[in-house]
């Protein structure tokens, strides 16, 4: 019989794997994070809801979710909005389904100068967040890195102003968007203190900064810059930075590296491949299992047959490689297309076969 | 500009031009200018800002242009359509009616906005449902509205399954002949278009009328 609980039969915790890994030293297999936001609520069986405002819920079930398939890192993460939130966007919670911008947070850029920078133990569901991050820590950050979701100044613009108007504003008022970015980059400067202070790494995402909606021009212009002394800020904290951007990203790969990202983490729409051949010797890269195609709908064997797909791409990537699923698990992913995602990172193991590895070189 | 010297195609071209260029006043100053030459506002909408919306949808798939050129170029358009639309004398030949909407529990509609411009630009009488959006009023719209079309959108993997929602109730209303669906957005796939049922799958607003059209031309 095959084996079916990997994390009975890894040999080393996820903070020692990723050391050595990183080191180049030998390890028992590639490091592996499905990406797991509000799923945690099923391993759990609470509604979605339950984590508004109850940062145990979240501690408890993200805990519980690493301990049930002993991925790589512990991400708390439910949606993109807390930053906005507690900035005065309208965010709602459907019972049991992923937070949505209702509204953002101003109207007219008229109103940009009320706009205040966080205080991330006191704004919205900040505090929340913090305490579930702390409480992860407590219970197994001895074993395996936590990080603390944490959306980007621009991203964080898109849900103050609207997307539709921040787009628009980017060719017809490129000051106002600065503003918004400087006041986002602010706020999410104080969180990423507190996420620090709690023990945690932030974990960079900013989904509007993709090329899929702005050109390359347009992110040098209005995004990179606040990236970059995000990074830096954290860099000044000791911590390594993992940058998340959906979409198409191709065009902006090098520029993601000269913002200062330790790992990318690479959307569906990109080519792994192109990743690699591109940053793999500047940074790690992660990816890009697709979340709802193969992780939500796919079978066990597409599961298999897509890890082992993307590892042919990128396992020997100069500065290494994340198994991961290309952006945050859809909720009702199904536990055993997770747990496909982790036996087939046991099966590959290591080294990583020549085989395996030159079917991607194709 | 000196009006009587311009032909027509130069009329449509500027008209084109300003669209391109994303110019909201020079989009109005074009089509009074076509007005006052005596060009058909009809010929004006469709041969210089709809041509020129086209050209923007072109630029867009090549990565020339990306979401807020799109969203300026619209604004120029919708500006010049303003002052050319009072001045229809014919009723345009629409090519169907297309009901669209971003489904329920997403809030997100840059892109569905987008796909109603392309619409728009192509000639569809398009009913507009807005955001979060209930299977059950996609149905009902369609068919007091003898739609051709019902187009869905999600950015969201948490909503696709409201978009085989819409299918299921149009079977259990027994219309689906009569009326289309196709789906988009950043999670679908054309696999999972199918696997609903859907008839038509567009991974872009400017592939999204080119879709629709091969669906009405059936």
């Amino acid at each position: 019989m095959s084996i079916q609980f990997p994390v009975q039969t890894d040999v080393m915790s996820p903070l020692a794997r990723l050391a050595a890994y990183s080191r180049g030293e030998s390890i028992d297999r590639l490091p592996c994070v499905p990406i797991i936001g509000n799923t945690a609520a099923r391993v759990i069986g609470v509604k979605v809801s339950q984590f508004r405002g109850n940062g145990h819920v979240i501690a408890e079930a993200q805990t519980a979710s690493y301990r049930k398939f002993g991925y790589d890192v512990i991400r708390v993460f439910t949606d993109l909005y807390t930053l906005a939130e507690a900035m005065g966007a309208v965010v709602r919670y459907p019972e049991d389904e992923t937070a949505y911008l209702a509204a953002p947070a101003l109207d007219s850029i008229d109103d940009i100068a009320r706009l205040q920078p966080v205080e991330p133990h006191k704004n919205g569901n900040l505090p929340c967040h913090l305490e579930a991050m702390k409480r992860v820590i407590e219970a197994v950050g001895q074993e395996v890195p936590v990080t603390g979701a944490l959306t980007c100044p621009f991203t964080t613009a898109s849900f103050l102003i609207g997307a539709e108007n921040l787009v628009r504003l980017v060719i017809k008022n490129p000051e106002a968007v600065h503003r918004l970015c400087e006041v986002a980059l602010e706020s999410a400067i104080r969180y990423a203190t507190a996420i620090i202070e709690t023990g945690c790494t932030p974990s960079l995402t900013d989904p509007m900064s993709s090329s899929t909606v702005i050109g390359p021009r347009q992110f040098l212009e209005f995004s990179y810059p606040y990236l970059k002394r995000l990074i830096d800020f954290i860099h000044s904290h000791d911590k390594k930075v993992t940058l998340h951007i959906c979409g198409k990203t191709e065009k902006i790969w090098q520029a993601m590296a000269d913002a200062g990202a330790d790992c990318i983490s690479i959307d569906n729409d990109a080519r792994l491949r192109g990743a690699v051949e591109s940053v793999g010797d500047r940074l790690r890269i992660m990816g890009n299992v697709h979340p709802s195609e193969i992780m939500l709908q796919g079978t066990t064997a597409d599961v298999r047959q897509a890890v082992f797909d993307c590892v042919a791409q990128a396992g020997a990537s100069p500065r290494g490689y994340i198994i991961a699923s290309g952006c945050s698990l859809p909720t009702e992913t199904p536990f055993s297309n997770i747990q496909a995602m982790m036996d087939a990172a046991c099966e590959i193991g290591w080294p990583i076969s020549p085989d395996l590895l030159s079917r991607g070189q194709i | 500009m000196q009006n009587r010297n311009l032909t027509a195609d130069d009329h449509f071209k500027e008209l084109a031009e300003a669209v391109v260029e994303m110019d909201e006043e020079r989009a109005v100053a074009a089509a009074h200018a076509s007005l006052e030459s005596g060009i058909d506002a009809y010929d004006a909408i469709q041969q210089g800002l709809s041509a020129g919306m086209e050209r923007a949808g072109q630029l867009f798939e090549e990565e020339e242009y990306f979401i807020p050129e799109l969203l300026m170029c619209s604004d120029a358009m919708y500006a010049g359509l303003e002052v050319l639309k009072p001045h229809l004398k014919k009723t345009a030949g629409s090519r169907g009616t297309v009901v669209i909407g971003v489904i329920e529990g997403d809030t997100h509609d840059i892109g569905k906005n987008m796909v109603r411009i392309m619409f728009e630009t192509g000639g569809f009488n398009v009913i507009d449902l807005g955001r979060d959006v209930p299977p059950q009023r996609f149905v009902d719209t369609a068919i007091d509205s003898n739609a051709d079309i019902i187009a869905l959108s999600t950015l969201m993997t948490t909503t696709m399954d409201g978009m085989g929602t819409v299918v299921r109730l149009l079977n259990e209303a027994d219309i689906r002949q009569g009326i289309k669906v196709m789906v988009g957005g950043g999670p679908i796939s054309p696999g999972f278009a199918k696997r609903i049922g859907a008839d038509g799958y567009a991974v872009n607003a400017a592939e999204a009328v080119k879709v629709a059209r091969e669906l009405v031309a059936i």
